[in-house]
């Protein structure tokens, strides 16, 4: 058959619609001057759908291929990336959508419309992004149904009707499909998001990369603690473990790939520097759902022990994870509150770059830590000498003077302000001058407890860096300086300490929790955060939930097990389907006498004898008494009846009409008068 | 490989022709209905397959949700693509009669049950074009047209009807044969009779038993003019509607004639006498026909004249067989 081709002309205007609800919310992360150029195709199109204007021709079509294209390169510099790519979407949807003249180029701009209201999850994945992108999938099944639908003109809302009818319908099946879904670990990596608009924590540590952080509320992650939530004091969710130290730059020693022999998997048997670890000693349980970090490395209590497939811990005591954390993720974890154990020594080459210091850098604490070293009974009284000068005259703020070269000397003996990594930081550079091995932790610190919902949530503000030492017979010793200088940072909440500094949120100008100190804006956010974290956990971190609800679900997880769920899932589902589709919707009566009169036609319709459709009652008789003589008498007795009832308003006939209607019973009648039929 | 297409070909039509029977009223069920991915439909499957990479090596939970929506709104779809079809009664309601090379016009009555809005169904008969149809209530009546390439009864054949609602990406169809036939009568081509060596019969094809009938002109068609006297050709041919005038209008008796067309083979003939009869009906004059072994007498009205292109269309025809 050859196709009708053509464009039904009300279609196309759910195709406009469909256009913008998809691309508008990309406009945040788009270069500025690809919207400009979709409003121009849009308002190019309403032009077309007008008559005023014409498609453009085959050398403007290119010339504006090519801008496109060159406009790409020049704001990106590559085309291989996340938002590239997005943005090149996007251009190639608005001049599809330019230059589309039949069904089949209708279609094409249709699944780029799907596919660019989907993409926007990539760059954000929260309960009102999925609000939008289901609208804008809405907008473009409407689209979809438009040029599929033939009488638009006088019910231009039809095609949005069915877009949300067929959308309605479909979200039953859509959970069942969501739950059961098997879900692969990534089959090869691709490029993410550049520029995120909050960072998280980087693998480096230099003066003032905290302090950024310090200004963002951001969540980070949320802990649910099988048991009670542990003490503040203890809540230190170690990440990165920083070794090498160029001057400035705290950064790995390692790069994340650790050889084999140095991380330990889930599900392998646990290597020797981690038998000690674990079962001894107390232990508590819980489960992490991490926001995305791009990163490898997760946070965890010390010493972690993972519960998660995918996940693994360094010989450094670090959670890592196989893959990047590239959407929100969630872990479980479980953390021995052991004493690492003595035995283990420090080899030489790690003692090597544990000490190491570059040259050439902060020549007068070198000299300070040597000779406090040389008066110091031992490693502990040193550290506790250090952790007293902070106590007495260092100030902690969220606003630090920037520091040149030197920047311990500067910040130890001349500035004495600083946030958390400038005390870290000077710490372990001390204690590596003064001989001790040493190393910087970034982590968070604390978090705030949602007391209703019991569970723990941690802020970009939490962000944290302290100090390990190597103590000779105890191993590695976590060292806190901030503790030193402001103890109620670890007591309270960062946030308690800082109150009414400048830079404190900054960099989260509309969040709530500015407001704190308002009761009910303070119980509404927590409610929105609780919200925010259902989401999450059941969402975006499923995962990790689906083994275990599968198991509730199934009994056991096995492929039939998950077959059957499916298909019983998926028939219930559908069975709201089935009923629209194919309980046939006969007319509504609103005369109880054209109800009587259609049991009367059904049943000459029974023996063959169908009304037409708009045959007249008294049409109809005489062809049924013509057929069948030997029901000419009831036949006639009924009509007239109907007739009487439905056209003379006289209301008695109703009862006659039923009645008679009820004994009317043309199939008998006919056994008993065969003879009579007529051939 | 041109082969094996072919043989597959008359496969299916063999198979769909046994599974599906000629009936008056064709009602659409699972019987009759097939159902398949339309191209669209795998180009969306294609889709999903792609959302799923992305969610897959994202990571992405809220895009694999969405994948998921996708699935469904497609194993939705499907039921009602299908339901836009299903319980669809289609009966043939009269097959216009056609002169031979013309098309056939073919009234179609789609009937349902409900008030269910079935959309965008396209019918066809095969060589035929397609016509898009739509049913809001409980009838809706559609015209088309099948070609009638020879004289004779003509059997429409195969029905297809087809529907890509609502999302186009099914193609529901089906081919059903409603049992009708209709009438093609010999292509009217003009032609002067040659007068043959019968006399007292044979002055010419068109004969006045009592004398010649004179033509004298059109005048423009008034109120209250016999429809008999309008000149239909003239009208066809899109000139406006007139009115023949004749010297006489008396009861003069024509006979049209199959012996007045020597020399010429039977469909040239008849197409001859069918261009006579149409000039006939349309004066005012009773005319009659005269075929081998078949006689009209003279008679006047349109159901004569139906009669008469009746027994053009299927004189020397086998009435069983069809075209």
């Amino acid at each position: 058959m050859t196709a009708i081709r053509q464009l039904p002309r009300y279609g196309s205007l759910w195709l406009l619609i469909a256009f913008v609800a998809s691309v508008l919310p990309h406009t945040g992360h788009l270069p500025p001057w690809i919207s400009v150029a979709a409003a121009v195709a849009v308002a190019w199109r309403v032009q077309i759908f007008r008559g005023a204007w014409h498609y453009p021709g085959r050398w403007v079509k290119f010339a504006l291929l090519c801008l496109c294209l060159a406009g790409l390169v020049l704001v990106y510099g590559r085309l291989y990336g996340l938002e590239p790519m997005v943005a090149m979407l996007v251009a190639a949807y608005a001049l599809k959508l330019l230059e589309m003249r039949d069904k089949r180029d209708a279609l094409i701009v249709v699944y780029l419309g799907f596919f660019v209201a989907v993409s926007l999850c990539l760059f954000d994945q929260s309960l009102v992004t999925a609000a939008i992108v289901l609208f804008a999938l809405a907008a473009v099944t409407a689209g979809l149904a438009g040029i599929h639908q033939t009488d638009l003109h006088h019910r231009h809302f039809r095609p949005a009707m069915t877009g949300a009818m067929l959308l309605g319908q479909a979200l039953p099946l859509m959970l069942v499909l969501f739950l059961v879904m098997p879900r692969l670990p990534p089959l090869w990596s691709v490029p993410m998001q550049r520029e995120s608009g909050t960072t998280g924590m980087s693998d480096t540590l230099s003066p003032g990369d905290i302090t950024q952080l310090g200004r963002s509320a951001e969540v980070a992650f949320r802990v649910e603690f099988a048991d009670d939530v542990p003490p503040r004091r203890r809540l230190y969710w170690r990440g990165l473990v920083l070794s090498r130290f160029d001057g400035r730059t705290w950064s790995q020693w390692e790069s994340w790939t650790y050889a084999r022999d140095n991380i330990h998997m889930h599900g392998e048997a646990p290597p020797h520097w981690l038998a000690g670890q674990w079962g001894t000693g107390t232990s508590v349980a819980y489960r992490v759902t991490l926001e995305p970090t791009q990163q490898h490395w997760l946070y965890s209590l010390p010493i972690p022990q993972p519960l998660t497939a995918g996940t693994g811990v360094t010989r450094n005591y670090s959670l890592v994870r196989r893959e990047p954390v590239v959407s929100e993720t969630a872990y479980r974890v479980r953390s021995w509150q052991a004493r690492p154990d003595a035995s283990d020594s420090l080899s030489p080459l790690r003692r090597r770059v544990e000490t190491h210091l570059p040259a050439g850098y902060n020549p007068r604490t070198q000299r300070i830590a040597r000779q406090w070293a040389a008066e110091a009974d031992d490693t502990e009284a040193l550290v506790r000498r250090v952790l007293d000068t902070f106590r007495r005259d260092f100030f902690y703020t969220l606003n630090p003077p920037a520091l040149g070269q030197h920047s311990v000397d500067e910040f130890l003996w001349d500035s004495r302000r600083g946030y958390c990594e400038h005390f870290a930081s000077a710490f372990a550079f001390f204690m590596r001058a003064a001989g001790v091995p040493a190393r910087v932790v970034v982590g968070y610190q604390g978090g705030e407890h949602h007391r209703a919902e019991n569970y723990l949530i941690v802020r970009q503000y939490d962000a944290h860096a302290w100090a390990e030492v190597w103590l000779e017979g105890s191993g590695w010793v976590r060292v806190d300086p901030t503790v030193a200088v402001a103890p109620e940072r670890i007591e309270r909440s960062v946030v308690d300490v800082l109150e009414g500094e400048e830079g404190l949120f900054s960099a989260s100008p509309l969040s709530l929790e500015r407001f704190r100190s308002v009761a009910w804006l303070n119980t509404l956010r927590l409610r929105l955060d609780y919200l925010d974290y259902l989401w999450t956990k059941w969402v975006l971190g499923y995962r990790e939930q689906q083994q275990s609800l599968l198991g509730d679900l199934l009994g056991r997880v096995e492929p039939w097990r998950i077959a059957l769920f499916l298909l019983a899932g998926a028939g219930l589902a559908l069975l709201p389907v089935l009923a629209w589709c194919f309980v046939q919707a006969r007319p509504a009566f609103t005369r109880v006498e054209d109800r009587w009169y259609r049991h009367f036609c059904d049943r000459l319709a029974g023996i063959g004898l169908a009304r037409e459709p708009g045959e007249a009652p008294g049409d109809f008789a005489r062809r049924v008494a013509v057929r069948e003589p030997a029901i000419v008498e009831p036949v006639k007795g009924i009509t007239e009846a109907y007739e009487r009832c439905r056209y003379g308003g006289d209301r008695a006939a109703g009862a006659e009409l039923k009645a008679r209607v009820r004994r009317f019973r043309p199939r008998w009648s006919r056994l008993f008068f065969y003879k009579d039929r007529k051939p | 490989m041109a082969g094996l297409r072919e043989g597959v070909r008359r496969r299916y039509w063999r198979w769909v022709a046994r599974r599906i029977p000629p009936e008056k009223t064709s009602r659409l069920d699972r019987r009759r209905i097939f159902i398949f991915p339309s191209r669209a439909g795998f180009g969306y499957l294609l889709l999903i397959a792609v959302l799923w990479l992305m969610a897959t090596n994202y990571e992405n939970n809220l895009v694999y949700g969405f994948a998921a929506l996708l699935v469904a709104v497609f194993v939705v779809t499907m039921f009602h693509s299908y339901a836009n079809l299903s319980g669809l009664a289609i009966t043939v309601a009269r097959v216009w009669p056609a002169f031979a090379g013309d098309k056939a016009r073919v009234d179609l009555s789609l009937c349902q049950a409900g008030s269910r809005h079935r959309d965008n169904i396209v019918l066809w008969f095969a060589g035929g074009e397609p016509v898009t149809a739509a049913l809001a209530s409980e009838e809706a009546r559609v015209s088309l047209h099948v070609p009638a390439p020879r004289r004779g009864r003509l059997v429409p054949g195969r029905l297809t009807i087809e529907s890509r609602y609502p999302l186009g990406l099914f193609r529901v169809w089906t081919h059903i044969r409603p049992s009708c036939s209709g009438l093609v009568y010999p292509r009217p081509l003009p032609g002067h009779p040659i007068a043959t060596g019968v006399p007292a019969r044979d002055e010419g094809p068109l004969q006045a038993e009592e004398g010649a009938e004179e033509f004298r002109g059109l005048a423009r068609y008034r109120l209250g003019d016999s429809l008999h006297r309008v000149a239909w050709k003239a009208y066809a041919q899109g000139r406006g509607m007139f009115s023949k005038q004749f010297s006489d209008p008396a009861a003069d008796k024509l006979w049209i004639d199959w012996y007045a067309f020597p020399g010429l083979d039977r469909e040239a003939r008849l197409s001859r006498l069918c261009h006579w009869v149409l000039e006939a009906a349309s004066g005012h004059a009773p005319y009659g026909l005269r075929l081998p072994g078949l006689e009209w007498p003279p008679d006047r009205g349109d159901a004569h004249r139906d009669r008469l292109l009746e027994s053009l269309a299927l004189h020397e025809i086998d009435p069983e067989a069809g075209s």
